[in-house]
């Protein structure tokens, strides 16, 4: 479990993430929603040991995370939103490099490293140096790298970031195996999309301070399940009904080009957060 | 075992750029001892200057090899590359990153000092490098590989890092009993430039090349800058908030 206790973080008077207490169970996937500068790099950041708390804590499965924690750090592993590799190095260096730092047999680091590589497509490039990866290609090897470890924590701030349309569905498909398997995940996102189909709960951040937690679905359903976009003379306006009906009779006495159809996690986000914005 | 990690990083960087690595440590000392030693034929200290400088060049060529080696580097991976944070966030202990980062660089500077003696033994100036040679060379690699990895870290951009050898490191390869006695600088400066560790390093390699046997206190002060440097290269993984 992921424990998260009054974590503050200021840079000089800037607060950037304010007073933040969240529970994360065992085998969750979490997602962290907030339009740019909310925070959520800050609090994957804080949580990687990358940055320390101004203020507040940090519990993994009861025990205080700091960067003397070994045995902690060896549950989590990272995926940041930089590519955060070395250039020079080829993909089968990057993922030896990965395993010896986390003390790996070179075995084992072979042969997952293989696995991992072959899963994602990229084997015939293994001897390629970063440097001359291509930006999808890059990520998917972040994500090996990140899974070389049998990590029990799995942080990714913005994953999909810049992967095309089907490396991002693979990439799903994988988080949500792997999330099966009892793997907590904390996801940050702007993909609205990728968090409604992967995530059992989420967080929506705003300034630094977490403003609502919920299930996508109980988000959705509190904001109306039906949603009647129309045109008018200031542009696009969404209005939302919990009931089908209603959403119908409203339409019907538009005169205005409109449709009908569902309520998602993107309009929640939009009428919460973007709104103020 | 961390240490062995960034020993393993470093093998692959010097086994990749090996010939590239091996020409850079060359050429400036290699123009040092053509220009000031061979071109200008003179005296120095009642022997010839060329056999004087050669240990000074030694002690400057591990200086460079060393700092180079690491604070470039490791700016590049923290600035750039944000390739460090992954160390940031593995199990490996910060310190023996630190320590594998002060050895690899000690050992880099070694094999640079290596490649100026192998290249100067055809000349025949009959200077010795024995086990204490290899020591010192090895001690002020390590503390250059020290100011590295602090230069690197509290470095803002990419051009802190040429801007300190500019400042710091270039003023040292010509002041620091290198190219010729601190005895001749004036009081005060004399005595400053004495402490700093490539006057100390220069001096006992030179004592050593001439058989004239040095003062342990140079092997005191070294460990004395390797010790303070790692603590501020500690200090900054473990207590700084922000990297």
């Amino acid at each position: 479990m992921i424990e998260l206790k009054n974590l503050t973080k200021k840079y000089d008077e800037f607060l950037a993430v304010d007073h933040l207490d969240l529970k994360i169970e065992t085998g969750e996937f979490f997602g962290l929603l907030g339009p740019n500068g909310a925070g959520k790099t800050t609090t994957i950041g804080m949580l990687s040991t990358l940055l320390l708390p101004t203020e507040g804590e940090i519990y993994i499965d009861g025990e205080r995370l700091t960067r003397n924690s070994t045995k902690l750090k060896r549950k989590i592993s990272v995926i940041t939103q930089e590519y955060s590799m070395r250039q020079d190095m080829t993909m089968d260096e990057i993922m030896e490099y990965q395993g010896r730092l986390y003390y790996m047999p070179l075995k084992k680091i072979r042969e997952r490293s293989e696995e991992l590589l072959d899963f994602c497509d990229l084997l015939k490039y293994r001897k390629r140096t970063v440097r001359k990866l291509s930006g999808g290609m890059k990520r998917k090897l972040m994500l090996c790298r990140a899974l070389l470890t049998e990590p029990e924590i799995l942080l990714l701030d913005e994953p999909t970031a810049g992967m095309d349309a089907l490396s991002r569905r693979q990439m799903w498909n994988l988080l949500k195996k792997l999330n099966g398997q009892n793997l907590t995940i904390l996801l940050t996102t702007h993909y609205m999309e990728e968090a409604e189909n992967l995530c059992g709960r989420v967080g929506l951040m705003n300034g630094g301070k977490l403003e609502e937690i919920n299930t996508p679905k109980n988000m959705i359903t509190d904001l109306g399940r039906y949603a009647v976009d129309s045109m008018t003379e200031d542009g696009m306006t969404s209005q939302f009904f919990k009931e089908k009906e209603d959403a119908i009779a409203y339409l019907s006495g538009l005169q205005e080009e409109a449709s009908l159809r569902s309520t998602t996690l993107e309009d929640v986000f939009l009428e919460r957060i973007g709104k103020r914005l | 075992m961390g240490i062995v990690t960034v020993l393993w990083e470093k093998w692959v960087e010097f086994r990749r750029d090996f010939y590239k690595i091996t020409l850079a440590a060359m050429v400036a000392p290699l123009l040092y001892i053509l220009v000031f030693g061979m071109g200008i034929q003179t005296l120095s200290h009642g022997q010839s200057y060329l056999n004087y400088i050669i240990p000074g060049v030694v002690a400057l060529t591990t200086m460079n090899g060393s700092f180079n080696a690491i604070a470039q580097n490791l700016n590049v991976q923290r600035l750039y590359e944000k390739a460090f944070d992954q160390v940031m966030i593995s199990p490996t202990p910060l310190w023996q990153f630190v320590a594998g980062q002060i050895i690899g660089g000690s050992l880099r500077g070694l094999y640079a000092g290596f490649v100026i003696i192998l290249l100067v033994t055809p000349i025949g100036t009959k200077l010795c490098f024995n086990g204490w040679s290899v020591l010192i060379m090895f001690l002020n690699g390590a503390v250059f590989s020290t100011i590295g990895v602090l230069v690197s870290f509290y470095a803002k951009n990419h051009a802190d890092v040429p801007r300190f050898s500019n400042y710091v490191i270039m003023p040292m390869a010509y002041l620091c009993n290198t190219f010729f006695s601190s005895e001749s600088m004036p009081h005060g400066l004399r005595e400053f430039i004495e402490y700093l560790p490539l006057s100390q390093t220069s001096s006992m390699m030179r004592s050593i090349a001439n058989r004239e046997g040095f003062s342990y206190r140079g092997i005191l002060v070294l460990v004395a800058y390797l010790v303070v440097g790692s603590i501020g290269a500690f200090w900054f993984l473990y207590k700084k908030k922000n990297l």
